[in-house]
């Protein structure tokens, strides 16, 4: 122990004790009024919009250089295209079952009873610790608060962790910390998905309840932060969990390949609007 | 160089850093073999500087990590400033110029730095952090790997404006 200072260890065990009192990572506990974590996102908002646009002017020149004849250009349509099917294919599923619960996601203006702001993702979480958070370029004053739910026209992505003054954190639907009121679309089987790092699973359904590998998984909109209907993934496996069913949950949106996002407005308070 | 100029300095190659690591080399785009050059500059800041601000760059350093990281409450800011003092204290002691010992020591703070964030963790909280024992061994060797020329470069770099 000679090797290191005395009071320097002394220090160092008095900052662990001030840690464990601060650390907490109960959301609600969270101090997100903090103006100096605000000033922090806006500090680093224009070098990263700099940098992501930099990349992101860097990564389409070496695509369209390396995809001739225009072959870029044509996969992103037909993307675009393979998406809107896809989205086409569920409405109709939807109505064949003669539910209109699962509103149409492609347009969330149109759907939506509340205002959307679309953002881009311009950086992530720099720690393993919580990975599951990506930084978008738009905040406070665009109207973004904490809370609010986001998405991309194939289903949830998360919510709004912190809102800076132009940029925002958002908590994937995958970290651990993240949980969804939700239901199974066919059966309507309630249960709660929360994140695991690489996917997310539906804990909580009734063990009588029907849920089969492939089911879709929709938000319930009674957790008061997404709203009604949205598509949030598929059953990818079940399994016993004490006196319930869990169910693994592939996300419908592809989170690793973020780049667009919409910020839906709804307040966190207005629980029962869409209900 | 004046003092003013050279903490102006380092908080730009701060912010410049923190940029890169949640853009370019974030884990989420980078996957968990990316190198912390948070970690790697408070390291930097510990053996080299003789800035008395470098004690808040340190700290600075750890929280805009907090805030960036799903603005976690002091975890990062009191590690790093921990790691910090740690190897401020022991920078004395050690042989840092070769290459070798460089390199331990960069895997010793690595290590240092997880195991008070994951005992805190342990200790607080039962969300589950998809975190192992494994990964930041992991951390630790890509620290170490990239940690080494980059403290050359700008030991070079840190010496020539010191003239």
């Amino acid at each position: 122990m000679g090797f290191f200072k005395r009071r320097t260890i002394l220090i160092i065990l008095i900052l662990f004790f001030i840690a464990i009192q601060l650390f907490s990572l109960d959301l609600r506990e969270r101090n997100s009024q903090n103006p100096v974590s605000k000033l922090v996102l806006t500090l680093t908002y224009y070098p990263q919009k700099l940098v992501s646009s930099v990349t992101d002017k860097v990564v389409g020149a070496w695509r369209d250089y390396i995809d001739l004849m225009h072959v870029n250009e044509e996969n992103k349509r037909l993307r675009e295209e393979l998406n809107a099917l896809r989205q086409e294919k569920f409405e109709l599923a939807e109505i064949k079952a003669q539910s209109t619960r699962l509103k149409k996601l492609l347009d969330f203006k149109d759907v939506s009873p509340y205002p959307v702001v679309s953002a881009n993702v311009i950086g992530a979480s720099p720690s393993m610790l919580r990975s599951q958070v990506v930084i978008v370029d738009k905040g406070g004053a665009d109207g973004i608060t904490e809370g609010m739910p986001v998405a991309s026209y194939d289903g949830i992505v998360g919510r709004i962790l912190l809102a800076g003054d132009k940029s925002s954190e958002v908590l994937l639907i995958t970290d651990p910390v993240s949980a969804v009121d939700a239901y199974i679309h066919r059966t309507r089987a309630r249960g709660i998905v929360k994140g695991v790092g690489s996917g997310c699973v539906m804990e909580y359904i009734e063990n009588k309840s029907d849920v089969s590998v492939g089911d879709k998984v929709i938000s319930s909109g009674k957790d008061g932060f997404f709203p009604k209907g949205v598509i949030i993934g598929t059953v990818t496996d079940i399994s016993p969990s004490g006196s319930f069913i869990s169910a693994g949950v592939s996300p419908h949106v592809d989170l690793n390949s973020l780049e667009e996002v919409v910020i839906i407005q709804k307040s966190v308070n207005n629980v029962v609007l869409n209900e | 160089m004046n003092k003013t100029v050279t903490f102006v300095s380092l908080l730009l190659v701060s912010v410049l850093i923190i940029t890169v690591q949640s853009t370019l080399l974030s884990p989420r785009i980078a996957g968990y073999l990316f190198p912390d050059l948070n970690l790697i500059f408070i390291v930097f800041l510990a053996v080299y500087s003789e800035t008395k601000g470098s004690f808040l760059l340190a700290a600075g350093n750890g929280y805009m990590m907090d805030v960036l990281s799903g603005n976690l409450p002091g975890t990062f800011t009191i590690s790093r400033l921990s790691a910090y003092m740690l190897v401020r204290t022991s920078s004395n002691h050690v042989y840092l110029k070769k290459a070798l010992v460089l390199g331990l020591v960069i895997f010793l703070t690595t290590i240092f730095t997880w195991t008070f964030i994951l005992t805190i963790i342990r200790i607080k909280s039962d969300a589950g952090f998809q975190l192992s024992f494994s990964d930041i061994i992991l951390q630790g060797l890509v620290n170490s790997v990239v940690g080494v020329p980059l403290f050359w470069a700008a030991g070079r770099i840190h010496a020539r404006f010191q003239k």
